[in-house]
């Protein structure tokens, strides 16, 4: 009897975490949810809405265009720009090369001139973020990550999906008490307060792995800005103690990127480099090209490992050793996004979403329908419910 | 421990699922996460079929 009573106590403290954390977060998590559900489709919407000029048609195996006569062509478009950095994507044939006002001037200034990767030729412009009309998938993304606030909106919403996080521990917690009385899966229908609490614990329970690692992952992912400015300060930092000190280069000095390019290929076997990051005032080093590779099996290509080039010289200074952070960082993207098993992933992590909205709207209409009983109450009455229905 | 013997193998469901595409890449690793990742979907819809065909205060019409 004892043991009943501090097990009823232990549960009472749970049930307050849980009504106090969702309903913190649940406008939040509801904004997440509607705004995430067209941003898991965002590549197709992107292709659907955008206006890309076709691709010529070209033999599938044509090598690369050079790197360096594309930059060139770029800052002959942009005299008064200095390049940021060069792109290779590998969905589509093209280079973009991101171009800045100033090399310290913010990434919504930059201008994005895209090329085809196979003939070098300019195919277009795409204009700075600040100027560019909002698109509906930008829309959504803004809403999603930041609420137009940066830096300060990313970390609320992260304190956010961290409370989601909690309340989903808490509800799990709950749902045995509440849940032990019936069959897995059957929703009573004694009364229609009750049918909606069995759904609530029943749709929550069932997808509560998939809203725990989507939840712990978008926090992560809130955290980047954070993240990437702790590893600059620190490893960054230290690996470029040899160049403290000295003058930063001239763009006028800096070698090929092309160079460059190639060798950080060589150097990593299995690895392809996916961008050319020029020395800026932010990530990376005013001495250096630091050049994104990433692997070509399933989580390497994930897995993005940075070399740094002397960007004077053209030698190899090191390959970044990534922090366990950053790599936690870098798995946690697909694993929110849900972008990484094809489309029927993508339908799936959907309709996932729409459960955790009928979740959320569930719990609300349960708390707002409540009986002003204490909470031994209301187990109490959820066994005599349960008696009398069978 | 009854009550979570379902939940718990839907857990390890969504896990399995979670990773596999991600470690596994293309191919039947893509499959396997496709299968695992719809039987809490599948759970939903039977659970709610049920529901809607036993009588109760839902479904009752008035």
């Amino acid at each position: 009897m004892a043991r009943a009573r501090g097990d009823i106590k232990r549960l009472r403290r749970w049930a307050l975490v849980h009504k106090w954390t969702s309903l913190a977060c649940t406008v939040f998590l509801l904004l997440f949810c509607i705004t995430g559900l067209p941003l898991i489709f965002s590549d197709e919407l992107n292709e659907l809405l955008g206006d890309q000029p076709p691709y010529a048609d070209l033999p599938a195996d044509m090598p690369l265009a050079n790197l360096d006569r594309i930059v060139a062509a770029a800052k002959e478009r942009r005299p008064d720009h200095h390049v940021w950095f060069v792109f290779v994507d590998d969905d589509e044939p093209q280079v973009s090369v991101g171009m800045l006002p100033s090399p310290t001037a913010e990434p919504k200034t930059a201008s994005r001139l895209r090329f085809d990767s196979r003939t070098g030729e300019f195919r277009n412009e795409i204009e700075p973020a600040e100027v560019r009309p909002l698109t509906f998938v930008d829309l959504m993304l803004r809403l999603h990550r930041d609420l137009f606030a940066e830096l300060p909106g990313e970390l609320f919403l992260g304190f956010m999906g961290l409370v989601f996080v909690v309340a989903t521990v808490s509800g799990g917690v709950l749902y045995a008490p509440f849940a032990r009385r019936q069959k897995f899966g059957e929703l009573r229908g004694a009364s229609r307060r009750l049918w909606w609490l069995d759904l609530h614990n029943m749709l929550g329970v069932v997808t509560i792995a998939w809203a725990l690692v989507v939840g712990a992952t978008g926090v992560m992912n809130e955290l980047s800005r954070p993240l990437f400015a702790v590893w600059q300060r620190t490893h960054v930092q230290e690996m470029l103690k040899p160049y403290r000190g000295q003058a930063v280069p001239e763009a006028a000095s800096f070698s090929s990127v092309q160079a460059a390019y190639d060798l950080a290929a060589n150097i990593l076997p299995g690895r392809r480099p996916t961008s050319v990051v020029f020395p800026n005032g932010r990530v990376g080093s005013a001495h250096h090209y630091l050049i994104w590779t990433k692997g070509d099996a399933a989580l390497t290509a994930r897995l993005f490992t940075p070399v740094l080039v002397d960007v004077v010289s053209g030698q190899l200074t090191s390959v970044v050793e990534m922090p366990w952070y950053l790599r936690t960082l870098q798995v946690s993207r697909p694993l929110h996004f849900g972008d990484y098993g094809g489309l029927p992933l993508k339908i799936i992590w959907a309709l996932l979403d729409l459960v955790t909205i009928v979740v959320l709207g569930s719990g609300l209409y349960l708390w707002l329908s409540r009986r002003r009983s204490p909470f031994e109450a209301r187990l109490r009455e959820e066994a005599a419910v349960q008696a009398h229905s069978t | 421990m009854k009550t979570w013997r379902w939940p718990a193998l839907l857990a390890v469901l969504t896990v399995v699922g979670l990773l596999s595409a991600l470690l596994g890449g293309e191919g039947p690793w893509r499959v396997l996460s496709w299968v695992t990742l719809s039987v809490p979907l599948a759970i939903v819809l039977w659970s709610l079929l049920r529901s809607l065909m036993t009588p109760s205060v839902v479904n009752r019409r008035s």
